[in-house]
């Protein structure tokens, strides 16, 4: 058949953008791979493919994305398209798309989009703005890393170094080694006229023999591509990419308001936590420590209000627990001198799993690698104690259970903790399975890794395939189940007469880690972090990867749905807590969050047949 | 809208009959399908440009195909084919843009009801107005094997012409052509004229009919269907 | 209130019971409760596992045949007693540091073979289907006569009653729904028991009543001792002495022996030792439960004389020539009904006679002993009831645990593990339930079509298990050079010729069901102990010719049978 005759499709695709840019027969090819779909008011919301993502191209109607919290991103008409942030980003469909008037839409195979991303640059730039812009509009789930949705104004130079334009190359150049920059902006009248880079001084009056009295005003690159101040960094960072330079001047009109570098975005971009890192890192006392760590929850604050996702801030709280540790570790040995033997500082619980939120209380132990003396026995107390104390001091609270290395219970040598485990694991009553629910979630923060290996491999040695064990874990795991009852309703708990909501972590996330957990032991697995576990989990197809996929979903759901709770009732001046009152959400949140409890349910289901034999 | 069992009955008749071996497999192909939900049922729409309308002596000079496919129309499997004719195009091509050096490439009448059998068989056809289509369709049957077979289809016209009554609209001249059809259902409007493109807007049509009709995936095609034996 | 209505609301309420703790102990109050408490007192597991293990074999059909064949019925009561004590005592403790939750897991671990694995499970999930199919039977005979329907009927009913306690109650393997289970069962068994017992002898306890004199109406002893009186009965109406066995000591002895390794190969009790935490804890409930068990296991023989007397006298009357039919007590009438009782008047003189041989006139199904009793011997209306809601009490606690070791087998060992590990949880939980459905209508079958009363069914099941899942146990534990091949073929061969033999004589061909044709005089219900001796057999020779087992299992057996852990020496 001869694809001209498809003419209509054709005329109307070469009438909008990005198509417009395409040569007449890459748009016949276009054309030639179009389905054509009619979407009906009556279906309320386009049902997406989730196997063959496509780009939506509106041929007549109108639709409205909006993301999972209901709030509008973006509205689409006749010539517009939908559908390309899923091709964009590789991530499952999360928006919904409302169609408001009935409509034709022609669906782009995924592989024409990517065939055309990358032979017509027009066309990738296009989608790529298109998405920033969704970025932008788009509220939280999308925001996956706080500094490509943070505007420029908060990481760029306010105070950029300026020259006149009829200021010499000789001036300009002696301005620019005082300040150490490679570039400055040029001004005339307070107007941006151009910028003065060291290339274009290598390149216009060195390799051209100039005089070095030749006026800046020769020597710049006039009119510069610039940014606006209200930029988000991603746009910036596209920017730059594109024209392949970077140094670009921030405009607000035609008033040069700051500069911002590739190494500004770059610094910016692992900006907080590891410049807290970094920091705790160079603190040379414990006083001085303990006033860094003032910072931590003014970082979990930044993380929420940027809608990170809950599993990164959970990594990077802890992480930032992890290096304070490891300080105050050094710094106390500076005092007490070199350790007797090898060591490992463990973490437990939360800090092992890496998901801490806000300043937790403290689960930690201590390995030694041989029994100790009585002289070392008093050094690594001295040490533990003012480890602990110190962590006490950072906003780490004692632990109410006495689960500390300060504790001569948790402080033990190799062997004695793998009879530890041992026995917990021989012989699974109900204290010992509460124990094993917090000490099998451990970690080594500090200390040789070989020995906390040996340890560890030794109980996962034990754990792999014991089903009286496991059966004893999983039982323990189901004592509690999320909170929905007949018909899916919500179950919420009461004090009194005073509902009190839904407890999110003891009834949503600490269900999830615990059937990670058992899942996790039975296949002798060494991530003790929910989400890797999961991952690893499917990879090793343990879990079914349809239920993985599920399961790794329904813990950040639920996760994100705790932290947004809590930013929700610290806003509200409202005591934190983890209980979650319905009626403040929206229905499709709502619907989400019925999903993801179904999805524990079903989980939970699942290991009580495999783990209990039973159902 | 014919009912299932006097579809059923007209095809298991000609079955009876001595037929070639193309037809007879035709017959054979589209049984199965009666009873399939929309969704999931291959269907064809079809337009045919003509010489004049009268299925007994004007001729069809071109074919138009556009399958609907799970509810959707890959224009990728959209064909076009010219049909060589005796005599000439005449006044007509005024109206087709097909002129009768175009005419020199295509196909002689039984090579086309042979590749026509071959593109459609299994699928229930779709036109507008489609008893006229589907009487020229059959003459040229006649034409090339000596007999004809009953032809399933979804005529789009009956089924605007019901809703449209359903309604209670008036009916006003013209109002159930397929221009003004597509027009209430916000679809396009197409400058061209072609087998090829009215083939499209019949397809699009009917998804846009059906899609009105509520639930599409309970649909079947024995609601739309009808014959002419 | 009349019996019907009596027994729908013991029944009912002991529903209510079981339902109303199972929402108790899901309501998360128990969280606290179990963490604080420790765990399951093993008094209370005691109470459980002697639910699970006490079926409707023991409740309902014991007695029964203890009653109709005397002494030769004892050899239930010992196989069964032996092998839990052979269970608790040889394999549950090594089982358990192996930690291993099912027979298969241990036998597909320890001959480090998943077809010995897969072997294990198509054995167990047959020895279970056996052992449901001989609880429907019981469930049938208590519906039939308390809603006074057929007996078939009785045991359609008691399926949809099994499968939704089973699979949609959320009720079975709560500790303290069996040990409200086992209290129901204990207390329906014993009252009647010791109601008969104080009205014949004046002795409160049954198991001395049995060894008494017998009482007259006004209390004083009549210097006739029960049994003897039992013997006298018996004598003179031509059966054999109620004290002296007709079984050949060969049988007898091989029967016993089926049962007792039979049972300590049966997968579904044996998980009741893995779910108590301590190693300690274990033993003492397993030594509750036999204290639980011997209870009724004791009282058994007295309820049975005590029935016997009462029947042939009830029926015979005071001069031992037969009563009227016409004035014939109303639990005949009543039973009549179920069909389970039939009476044809061979000498047409309009009385009821029963006897042994061709003179007998009543067709009297053994089954129903337990649960007549009470109506033979008159007692109030709410006894009888009781009794009908102990027969479902030990009926359904251990055909629930049974379906969830055949539909959790299905679904995770077959189909999970072997046929399609890509499974989703929810497919697999689907199957489960299908396996369990499967399961609730083939034993159906075989409750309706009994190859024989419910006790003997049941001993085929033993019969079966001692023949293929035992000795693969017990060589795994105590042979340090028995490999995957010989445990494989030991099993096969083990199981397929002790099914041969009982199909033989029980479906093929019934009518040679005779000693004369049995090998060696042994019956097939005694045959599962020759299947037991021909794995031994097989195994140790194929294991003599194939490969050595490897070193780690050897290291592996020699772990558990001389723990070396220190974590062991933290408990005791």
């Amino acid at each position: 058949m001869d694809a001209s005759e498809l003419q209509p499709v054709e005329q109307f695709l070469a009438a909008h953008s990005p198509f417009d840019s395409l040569p007449a027969e890459v748009i016949s090819r276009c054309a030639k791979n179009i389905t054509v779909g009619y979407y009906s008011k009556a279906s309320a919301f386009v049902e997406f493919d989730t196997q063959n993502p496509k780009l939506y191209i509106v041929r007549s109607g109108a639709f409205e994305v909006r993301d999972p919290e209901g709030i509008l991103v973006d509205r689409v008409a006749e010539g517009e398209c939908f559908g390309f942030s899923t091709l964009l980003s590789g991530e499952k469909v999360v928006n919904k798309v409302a169609i408001l008037e009935d409509g034709l839409v022609y669906h782009l195979p995924q592989a024409i989009f990517a065939q055309l991303r990358a032979e017509q640059r027009s066309f990738d730039q296009f989608f790529a703005r298109a998405f920033a812009k969704r970025l932008r509009n788009e509220g939280r789930f999308k925001a996956k890393d706080l500094t490509t949705t943070s505007r420029i104004t908060s990481i760029m130079c306010a105070k950029p170094i300026i020259v006149q334009a009829h200021d010499s190359v000789i001036d300009a150049a002696k301005i620019m080694r005082d300040h150490r920059v490679s570039s400055v902006l040029v001004i005339d009248n307070d107007k941006l006229v151009g910028i003065l880079t060291d290339r274009d001084l290598r390149n216009r009056i060195i390799a051209e023999g100039l005089d070095v009295n030749t006026l800046v005003s020769q020597a710049m690159t006039v009119s510069p591509i610039t940014t606006h101040a209200n930029a988000l960094v991603f746009e910036t960072m596209l920017t730059m990419s594109e024209h392949n330079i970077h140094h670009l001047p921030v405009v607000d009109g035609s008033k040069a308001i700051g500069m911002i570098t590739s190494t500004d975005i770059l610094r910016a971009q692992r900006s907080q936590p590891l410049l807290l890192i970094g920091e705790i890192g160079r603190q040379a006392n414990i006083d001085s420590l303990i006033q860094v760590s003032k910072q931590i929850p003014l970082l979990l604050q930044n993380l929420i209000s940027a809608d990170a996702r809950a599993e990164e801030i959970g990594r990077v709280l802890t992480s930032v627990t992890d290096a304070l540790t490891r300080r105050l570790i050094e710094l106390n040995q500076q005092i007490l001198g070199k350790a007797p033997m090898a060591f490992c500082w463990l973490a437990f619980g939360s800090q092992g799993r890496q998901d801490q939120v806000a300043c937790s209380d403290q689960d930690n132990g201590l390995l030694l690698a041989h029994e100790p003396d009585e002289l070392a026995a008093a050094y690594f107390e001295a040490l533990t104690q003012a480890v602990c104390k110190g962590l006490d001091q950072c906003g780490y609270v004692y632990c109410p259970g006495d689960i500390m290395a300060q504790n001569p219970k948790w402080r033990l040598p190799l062997n004695q903790w793998k009879s530890l485990f041992k026995h917990w694991v021989l012989t699974p009553e109900p204290k010992a399975l509460m124990h094993a629910s917090i000490f099998f979630d451990m970690r080594a923060v500090f200390g040789p890794m070989s020995l906390f290996s040996e340890l560890q491999d030794d109980v996962l040695a034990s754990t792999k395939d014991n089903d009286i064990f496991l059966a004893g874990m999983a039982g323990n795991s189901l004592t509690e189940s999320p909170p929905l009852g007949f018909f899916r309703k919500f179950v919420l708990e009461r004090d009194g007469s005073e509902v009190k909501g839904m407890d999110l972590k003891h009834k949503g996330s600490a269900l999830i880690n615990d059937i990670a957990r058992v899942y996790a032991l039975s296949a002798g697995i060494k991530e003790v972090n929910t989400a890797k576990r999961i991952r690893v989990l499917m990879e090793a197809n343990i879990i079914n990867r349809k239920d993985a996929l599920n399961l790794a979903d329904a813990h950040e759901f639920i996760a994100h749905m705790r932290l947004a709770n809590q930013g929700y009732q610290v806003t509200n001046n409202l005591p934190v807590n983890n209980f979650l009152k319905p009626q403040h959400l929206s229905s499709l949140l709502r619907h989400q969050l019925r999903d993801a409890f179904k999805v524990v349910h079903d989980a939970q289901a699942g290991i009580k047949l495999k783990f209990l034999r039973s159902f | 809208m014919a009912n299932l069992w006097w579809i059923k009955t007209l095809l298991w008749r000609s079955k009876t009959k001595v037929l070639p071996l193309p037809l007879q497999n035709y017959l054979a192909a589209i049984t199965p399908v009666l009873n399939q939900r929309f969704i999931d049922a291959p269907l064809m729409a079809i337009d045919l440009e003509m010489t004049g309308l009268d299925p007994k002596n004007d001729q069809v000079i071109s074919i138009g195909l556009v399958p609907i496919v799970k509810g959707e129309i890959p224009l990728a499997k959209a064909q076009h084919l010219m049909i060589a004719i005796s005599g000439s195009v005449g006044h007509s091509a005024t109206v087709h843009g097909i002129v009768d050096h175009q005419l020199h490439t295509a196909l002689t009448l039984p090579e086309a009801m042979s590749w026509f059998l071959s593109q459609t068989e299994g699928h229930i056809l779709i036109a507008h107005h489609a008893p006229l289509d589907i009487q020229f369709i059959q003459q040229q049957l006649v034409r090339c094997f000596g007999h004809s077979i009953p032809l399933v289809f979804i005529d789009t016209l009956a089924i605007e012409k019901k809703r449209r009554l359903q309604q209670q609209d008036i009916l006003q001249q013209g109002s159930l052509r397929l221009g003004a059809s597509r027009a209430r259902y916000h679809l396009p409007v197409y400058s061209a004229h072609n087998a090829l493109v009215d083939a499209l807007s019949c397809a699009e049509l009917l998804l846009a009919q059906v899609a009105a009709m509520g639930d599409v995936k309970k649909l079947t095609v024995k609601k739309l269907i009808d014959v002419i034996g | 209130m009349d019996v019907q209505t009596l027994t729908y609301l013991i029944v009912g309420a002991t529903f209510a019971l079981y339902i109303g703790i199972a929402i108790w102990s899901r309501a998360g109050s128990t969280k606290e409760f179990y963490v604080a408490g420790g765990g399951v007192h093993p008094v209370m597991n005691g109470m459980a596992t002697a639910a699970d293990w006490m079926s409707a074999a023991s409740f309902i059909s014991l007695a029964g045949i203890v009653s109709f064949v005397g002494y030769d019925g004892s050899v239930y009561l010992m196989g069964w007693t032996g092998g839990y004590v052979l269970l608790a005592l040889c394999m549950a403790p090594y089982l358990r540091k192996f930690g291993k939750f099912t027979v298969p897991d241990f036998i597909g671990d320890r001959y480090y073979s998943q077809t010995a694995r897969t072997v294990a499970v198509i054995c167990a999930i047959f020895i279970c289907f056996t052992y449901i199919a001989g609880q429907m039977r019981g469930v049938g005979v208590v519906f039939s006569r308390f809603l006074e329907v057929e007996v078939e009927t009785g045991v359609y009913i008691g399926m949809a009653v099994v499968f939704f306690y089973a699979v949609l109650g959320g009720m079975k393997g709560i500790t303290y729904t069996q040990v409200a289970q086992y209290c129901v069962l204990i207390f329906a068994f014993m009252v009647p028991a010791i109601f008969i017992s104080v009205m014949m002898t004046g002795h409160i306890l049954p198991q001395i009543g049995f060894g008494a004199e017998l009482v007259d109406a006004a209390g004083n002893g009549t210097g006739v001792y029960l049994l003897d009186k039992l013997d006298g009965l018996s004598a003179e109406l031509g059966f054999s002495q109620y004290t002296e066995g007709s079984k050949d000591m060969i049988d007898v002895f091989f029967i016993t022996g089926a049962l007792m390794f039979g049972t300590a190969g049966l997968p579904h009790v044996i998980v009741r030792f893995f779910t108590v935490p301590k190693v300690k804890d274990a033993r003492v409930s397993a030594g509750w439960a036999l204290v639980f068990i011997a209870i009724m296991y004791t009282t058994v023989p007295a309820l049975s004389a005590f029935s016997r007397v009462n029947m042939i006298e009830t029926i015979n009357g005071p001069d031992s020539t037969g009563v009227d039919y016409e004035t014939a007590p109303s639990w005949i009438k009543n039973w009549e009904k179920t069909g389970l009782i039939t009476w044809e008047d061979k000498n047409n003189d309009g009385k009821i006679f029963y006897t042994s041989g061709d003179k007998n006139e009543m067709n009297i199904d053994r089954d129903i002993i337990v649960l007549a009793t009470p109506e033979i011997a008159s007692l109030p209306a709410w006894v009888i009831a009781l009794v009908a809601a102990g027969g479902l009490a030990a009926a359904l606690s251990t055909s629930a645990g049974l379906l969830l070791v055949i539909s959790t087998s299905v679904s995770h060992d077959l189909l999970k593990k072997n046929l399609m590990p890509d499974i989703s949880d929810q497919k697999e939980l689907m199957y489960a339930r299908i396996a369990a459905a499967l399961g609730v209508v083939m034993a159906g079958y075989f409750g309706i079509n009994p190859p024989g009363f419910v006790a003997a069914v049941v001993a085929i099941a033993f019969g079966l298990a001692a023949a293929s899942l035992f000795p693969a146990i017990i060589m795994g534990i105590f042979s340090k050079t028995m490999n995957r091949e010989g445990a494989i073929a030991g099993m096969v061969i083990g199981l397929l010729s002790t099914a041969g033999y009982i199909a033989y004589f029980k479906f093929i061909n019934p009518a040679a069901n005779t000693s004369e044709n049995w090998f060696f005089g042994i019956s097939p219900e005694g045959f599962g102990m020759v299947g037991m001796f021909i794995n031994f057999g097989v195994a140790f020779a194929v294991s003599k010719v194939t490969a050595k087992i490897p070193d780690e299992i050897v290291e592996m057996v020699e772990s558990i049978r001389f723990p070396k852990g220190s974590g062991e020496a933290h408990d005791h």
